[in-house]
Parts: structure tokens; sequence; C-alpha cells
């Protein structure tokens, strides 16, 4: 195991990376009680790839990125970051991640800039380094009249862009985000989309996480699609396609014909229909 | 729309303002923690804690009017046993100030989720209209000192009615006791919606940092003062009759036009006291201004809430960055840094910042009264210091919120966050052990040895804050009731540890007579428990 002074210093860690997965989640099990949100889910990162993580709402994604945050204890199963188990070398791994959750989890009271000085220390970044990223990045976010105001008075989509640039801030090689285009605007949602494909052209792994079908046909290498906490189909846009044997054309009807829910949507459309142009109809 | 239908709406912004101070402190509430287990409930906690919002918030504030009624109580306590050495004027003006530091301080606590229109922000999208609106909203803010308010009014009123058995005289409490309820939630919501503007005005000017220390320091001297109140009414007591009722004092004719002395001569007088007729008309005239004080202070109070209810009032001034600088500290100095910040903007925990200074004057004051520095009375005023700060840990930790979260996703050990809170929590105290320093130039200490103990103090406040924080994480996951018990855990623990070394000092003093060996004790038992606390930690 390395020291972890030679490895907290977030910003080079891309030249320890080993040719094998970055992220490894083998045969995970999340219990809440007597529910189950995890499965003995299995999916793997490889080192330049954009994993997109597709799933119906409750369907465990969060409940993933959080294990391989270390956030949430699996029940059973074996997770791995760039070599290291979160739960057991979990500074090596939180110094190896990005992490931007679901709902933007930041101090309020703090402006972004003093946000960024408490990531930047904890993450014992070289301060030259730093400002440069945060520079950078608060700049192409135009974050200018917003750096100084306390996070609370910031719109989701200002909070999102904080959460999204202190997780760059170290330069990791593995990036966990949740949700990451959550509120933001078109040009913001291009600006990441850049940042993630980049960062896998650099080597660095990605695990995305969204709802919206288009961003994961044009940015993810690989797409696993979850249900129920497990990991129901997995591979390249073509790859799933020929999973239902070349009847869905877009990522859309793949997820709904792999999720069963193909004929549930049409029965509530059908259902909303009757509801709200019932009179017209009749 | 009826009163009883905008009292019953008036439960909806209520619960939501309720929700949202109790989900700030999710982390650690005084009256029992809330039972977070960090690793696999998030969203269900949530759900949990809004249900239980209302039911929480009930026994929160019986609790806090529980204790204002004792507080109100303490100044007539003599006058109910009988004893004739105290006046009721005093009495009477002693219970209102405490009653009016006491509400401000815990309305200031409460009222930070009002002065934000957030919570009401779902009722202003249902059809009613901007009147009703800010009934309901008026309602709501009600709520939340309804308890604190009508057991201080009861009380006061109960007592100067058995005491004087004069229905002018109650009537005038009433009034009084009123009033001072109107001027402290007017107050209160002044401080918290003044702190609300310079917090959301942001920016990082030198100008912007001394408005907040000017507010922390205010907020300070009033803690200062009601603590000072609370901690010695007897002190103050015969000081206070003796000054308003001398006829020819100018001090006493002063004070009568001073609130709420006015108040208490008035009464003494309706009920027989002799008071000085100088004293009484000037005490009458008081009295009416202060009416018609409260009136608009009444006034402003309801003008305030309802454009905080229209959404009306706080502007936020953006100011561009000039820089995208930021500076990069180590963990330890970066956290110690955060916690500042965090705790520093936020009303309900920014007055600790305020301790070191309570904490001296504590400290000096007990000591000045004495003609030589006693090894008992350092070890008595040392004490009373240390026990102040033992509330520092658990701000600290309530103020991190949901922050916490993002927090352990960084490289970060917990080793260095509670290090982090030790050291915030040693600060607040060390001006306590230069105060002795500076006072023992003037009075001399019997033995030279005993000006060590508020330095060894200093160790062993740092131990117990780090047993207090260790505790509380102990305490992840548990019930309610295994909250409330590990509450007192926590302060018994804490006080355990600082009390611990003091003992020893005694008893080793009491058995040998000699100052040095009992210091050398004393040092050797906060060395033992630094050493405990840092071998438990180190575990953890």
């Amino acid at each position: 195991m390395k020291s972890l002074s030679a490895v907290e210093c977030g910003v080079g860690l891309f030249g320890d990376l080993a040719m094998g997965p970055l992220v490894e989640v083998s045969g995970v099990s999340v219990k809440f009680g007597s529910f189950l949100a995890l499965d003995n889910l299995s999916l793997r990162v490889m080192p330049g790839e954009v994993f997109g993580l597709l799933g119906p709402n409750g369907a465990g994604k969060t409940t993933t990125i959080k294990v391989l945050t270390g956030l949430v204890v699996p029940s059973s199963g074996k997770v791995n970051i760039c070599g290291f188990d979160p739960q057991c070398e979990s500074m090596e791994v939180k110094a190896r991640i990005g992490y931007v959750a679901e709902n933007p989890i930041v101090y309020e009271s703090l402006s972004p800039r003093d946000f960024f000085e408490f990531v930047a220390s904890m993450r014992r970044i070289d301060q030259a380094a730093a400002n440069r990223v945060v520079s950078r990045l608060a700049d192409v976010f135009d974050l200018a009249q917003y750096f100084d105001s306390p996070i609370a008075t910031l719109s989701m989509g200002l909070k999102q862009k904080v959460a999204l640039i202190a997780s760059f801030i170290h330069q990791p090689p593995v990036l966990l985000l949740d949700e990451p285009l959550n509120g933001l605007d078109a040009r913001s949602s291009r600006v990441v989309k850049d940042l993630v494909s980049l960062h896998a052209q650099r080597g660095g792994a990605v695990l995305f996480s969204t709802h919206i079908m288009e961003i994961a046909e044009h940015i993810c290498t690989r797409i696993g699609i979850i249900d129920h906490g497990k990991v129901i189909a997995e591979g390249t846009l073509e790859q799933l396609r020929s999973k239902t044997e070349g009847k869905s054309s877009s990522l859309e009807e793949v997820f709904l014909k792999l999720t069963n829910e193909e004929t549930s949507v049409d029965d509530t459309a059908r259902m909303l229909r009757e509801a709200f142009l019932g009179n017209e109809t009749h | 729309m009826k009163l009883t239908e905008a009292w019953h709406l008036s439960s909806l912004p209520y619960r939501e303002a309720v929700y949202r101070s109790l989900a700030q402190e999710r982390n650690r509430m005084w009256w029992g923690a809330f039972g977070k287990n960090p690793s696999n409930r998030g969203t269900d906690e949530d759900v949990e804690l809004s249900k239980r919002a209302l039911r929480i918030a009930k026994f929160d504030k019986l609790v806090v009017a529980m204790f204002n009624l004792v507080v109100s109580v303490i100044p007539f306590a003599s006058l109910l046993l009988g004893s004739s050495g105290l006046g009721l004027t005093s009495a009477v003006s002693l219970s209102l100030i405490l009653t009016f530091g006491f509400m401000t301080l815990h309305a200031i606590q409460t009222l930070s989720s009002f002065v934000s229109a957030e919570s009401s922000v779902l009722l202003s999208t249902l059809p009613i209209t901007s009147n009703d609106f800010s009934v309901v909203t008026l309602f709501s803010f009600v709520r939340s000192v309804d308890y604190l308010v009508v057991g201080s009014v009861l009380s006061q009123v109960v007592l100067v009615a058995y005491l004087t058995l004069s229905p002018v005289a109650t009537v005038l409490m009433f009034v009084a006791s009123l009033m001072n309820s109107v001027f402290a939630v007017a107050v209160a919501l002044w401080f918290s919606r003044v702190f609300h503007k310079n917090y959301l005005r942001g920016g990082r000017s030198k100008r912007t940092t001394l408005f907040r220390g000017f507010f922390i320091l205010i907020w300070g001297c009033l803690l200062l003062g009601v603590g000072l109140l609370l901690s010695m009414p007897y002190y103050v007591l015969p000081v206070l009759d003796k000054v308003l009722l001398s006829v020819n004092t100018l001090s006493g004719i002063l004070l009568s036009f001073v609130y709420p002395f006015s108040a208490g001569l008035a009464i003494a007088k309706l009920s027989g006291s002799s008071v000085p007729l100088v004293t009484v008309f000037g005490a009458s005239v008081a009295l009416a201004a202060y009416a018609l004080a409260a009136w608009f202070s009444a006034k402003w109070s309801l003008g305030t809430v309802k454009r905080i209810s229209q959404g009306a009032g706080v502007r936020i001034d953006r100011l561009k960055a000039v820089d995208f600088q930021i500076k990069a500290r180590g963990p330890l100095r970066g956290y110690v840094t955060k916690d500042l910040r965090v705790t520093s903007r936020n009303p309900a925990t920014a007055f600790f910042f305020a301790l070191p200074v309570f904490e001296t004057v504590i400290v000096a004051f007990l000591a000045a009264n004495y003609e030589l520095l006693r090894a008992s009375t350092v070890i008595v005023a040392t004490s009373m210091g240390a026990i102040f700060t033992l509330l520092v840990p658990l701000a600290l930790l309530s103020s991190e919120g949901k922050g916490i979260e993002y927090a352990k996703t960084l490289p970060i050990t917990p080793k260095r966050m509670v290090a982090s809170k030790a050291l915030i929590t040693m600060a607040t105290y060390v001006p306590v052990p230069f105060a002795l320093v500076c006072l023992s130039l003037f009075k001399p200490l019997t033995s030279g040895f005993s000006i060590l103990i508020p330095f060894f103090m200093v160790i062993s406040i740092v131990s117990a804050s780090i047993f207090e924080i260790m505790i509380f994480l102990r305490s992840v996951g548990r019930s309610k009731i295994a909250g409330i018990v590990n509450d007192a855990e926590k302060i018994f623990v804490g006080l355990l540890t600082i009390l611990v070394p003091e003992v020893a000092y005694a008893v080793v003093y009491l058995s040998s007579f000699n100052h040095a060996f009992a210091a050398l004790t004393m040092g050797g038992v906060t060395l033992a428990e630094l050493w405990v606390a840092l071998y438990v930690l180190g575990r953890k």
C-alpha cells in the first residue's frame, strides 16, 4: 500500500494508474432494513471509459455511487477503486475520486471561494495547481458574480457548478457523477460533457448516472442499465440494441424494452389521455 | 378566512420552519440525537424527521418554556420564602430582565428560519389573498414563541398577584410582562434579520468581517448580561434595592426611567412599598413611553413578518469577484478555518465566539470578590469558565449540518475533524488562564503553583472535547430516547473530565498541604486524561 502522503496530493495521480479496471464492483448487495437496494450488482469501468448508469427512479444508481465513495457500506460483495477498497482503504480511495452528489451537498454558508479553499486544503493540493483548475473552471462556468456569495443563495444549477469544480479540483483518475447535469443550462451542460470526455481521453474513468438518454447516448462509451438493484444489461449502445433483437433504435427504446416498461409506459399514456381528454373524446 | 382556519393552516409554514431548523441540527440535538446512521439512511431519515418535527418542536418548546419559567421565578425566591431583605422592585425588574434576555436568545435561535421567506414558499402558491397569507404567516411565527411567552407572563402575573394581593399591580405586571415579550421578540427579529442580511451579502471585504464581528460581540454582551444576572441574582438584588429606593440618589432617579426598573418601581408602589415620589413620577412617565414603544415594536414586528412572508425585504448584493484565487492550507488548518467560517455565519452558533469574553468576565468576577487568590478560588473560577466551554464542541458539531456528508468523501481522517473541533474549543478557553495571571498581579496568590491550575485546565478541556465528540459519534444510529441519554452522558463525561484534575489537586493538597505536589498531581492527571483521549481517538 502506498503511503498516504504520496497519494493524498491528488494532482498527477493519473501516472500511478495500472491498466486494469479503475472501478470494479463484484456481487455487491446493499440492504436498508428489509429493502434490498442493490442485489448482487457487478460492474467495471476501465481507464478511458465513460460508463453511463441508467435506471428508473429507485433502481439503485445513487446507492451504487455511494458504495463507491464509501458513504454506504455494502452488506456483501467487493468494491475496488484504483486497486483500493473504499471501506478498508478509504483515504486512498477518497484521494482518487471526484464526487458530485445527486443533490449538491456543500456547506451552504460558505461561498464558492471558501468551499474550494476547504476542498483544496483537505486534499493537500498545491496552491498554484488548485488555482489553475479553479480559475479556469470558474471562468468557464461564469461564476464571477457568485464567487463570494453564500452557496445558500445560489440556484440549483450554480450549486451544481460549484460541486463539479470541487470534484475536478484535484484532477482525480475516477469521477463519480450522480446526475451531474441537474439544473445546468445548455452551455454548462455542454462544458460538463466536454470535461467528461476530456477526462476519459486522458485515461481517467467516469461513472455517470443520468436519466437523460440523449446524454448517455452521446457521451458514454458503455452503458449499464440498472433495475431493482441489478445490472440487467451492460455494453455499448450497439450491444444493447442487439439484446433487444434489433427492435429498438434509440437508447430510450432499448431502456424501456429492457426494463419491461414499454407496455407500462403505453398503458400510462392511455390512462392520461382518458383522464384529461376523456370528455372531449366522448 | 376565519382566524381558526388561519391558525390551523399556519401549522404548515411553522412545520416547514421547524423542520428546517431541526434538519440543520440533525447531527446533534440538545434534547436528543435523531438517530443518524450515515451509512445507510439518507432519505428515510428526512422523512422520519419531517414526520416528527412538530412533536419534537413541541417537546423542545416545553422544556425551554419550563426553563424560562424557572428563570422568571428565581428573583422572587427570597420574597416567597419570606425574607424581608429584598424588595419587590428589584425582584420584578430582575425577573423582567432575565426573561427578556432568555426569550431574546431563544427567539434568535428559532427565528432564523423565519427571516427568509423560504418556509412560506409552499403556502404562497395556494390561492389565498395576501392579507390571509400574512395572517397565516404571522400565526406560524407566533407558534414558535407561544409557550415561552405564555409561561413567563403567567408566572410573573401569578407571583405578583400572590405577593401583592393588589389587582392593579397584577394588571400592571401583566402589561409589563406582555411588553417585555414584545420587546424580546422585536429585538430577536431585528437581530436575526440583520444577521441574515449580512450573511446574504457575502463578500470578503474587511467591512463585512468587521460588521459580523460587531454583531457577534453584541450577541456576546447579551449572553454575558443574562448569564451574569442568572448566576448571581443574590449579589445583584440587594445592590439594586439600595440604588432604586434611595430618595436622594441621582442614580436611583435615573434608573426609574430605565426599563424594566420603571415597571418594578410602579408595581412596588402600587403594592404599598415606600418608593420616593420623584422616582414614582419618573417611572410612570417612562412606563407610558415604553408602552408606546411596545406598540410601535409590535407594529414593526407584524410589518416585518408580513414583508418576509411576501418575500420582500432582503436584497442580495452580488459583488463580482475580481479574481478566482484560493488559498490552500493544510488539512487541519483548512478544517479549523471551515469550522470557524460555518459557525460564525449561523446565528444559532455564532454567539459561541463570544464565550472567551464571557468566561473571562465570569472568572475575573468570581476571583475579584476575594482579597487573596487562594487555590480554592482559582479552582472554582476556572471550573465555572470551563463548564461553558463544554458547549462549544456540541455547537461545532451541529454547525456541520448536511455538509458532513460531503466532508466524508474527502481524504480527511475523523481524527483531524475531531482535532479541529478540540482546538477551537481550547482556543475559546485560552484567555481564562491569562486573565487569571493578570488578576494575580493585583491580588496576591497564596501559592504561586495555584496559577498553574487554569493552564492545566486548558489540557483538560482538549480531552473533554475529544470525549464529547467521540460519545456523539458513538450515538450515531440511536433512537431519540437513547439520544437524550447520550446528550446527558456527553455533558457528564465532559464535566467529569474537567473536574477530576481539580479534585485531584484539592485532595492531594488537603492531605499533604503542599501546593507544588498538588499542582504536580493535577498536571499528571490532565496529561493522563489527554493520553486516554488521544488513545481512544487513535483507535477510532
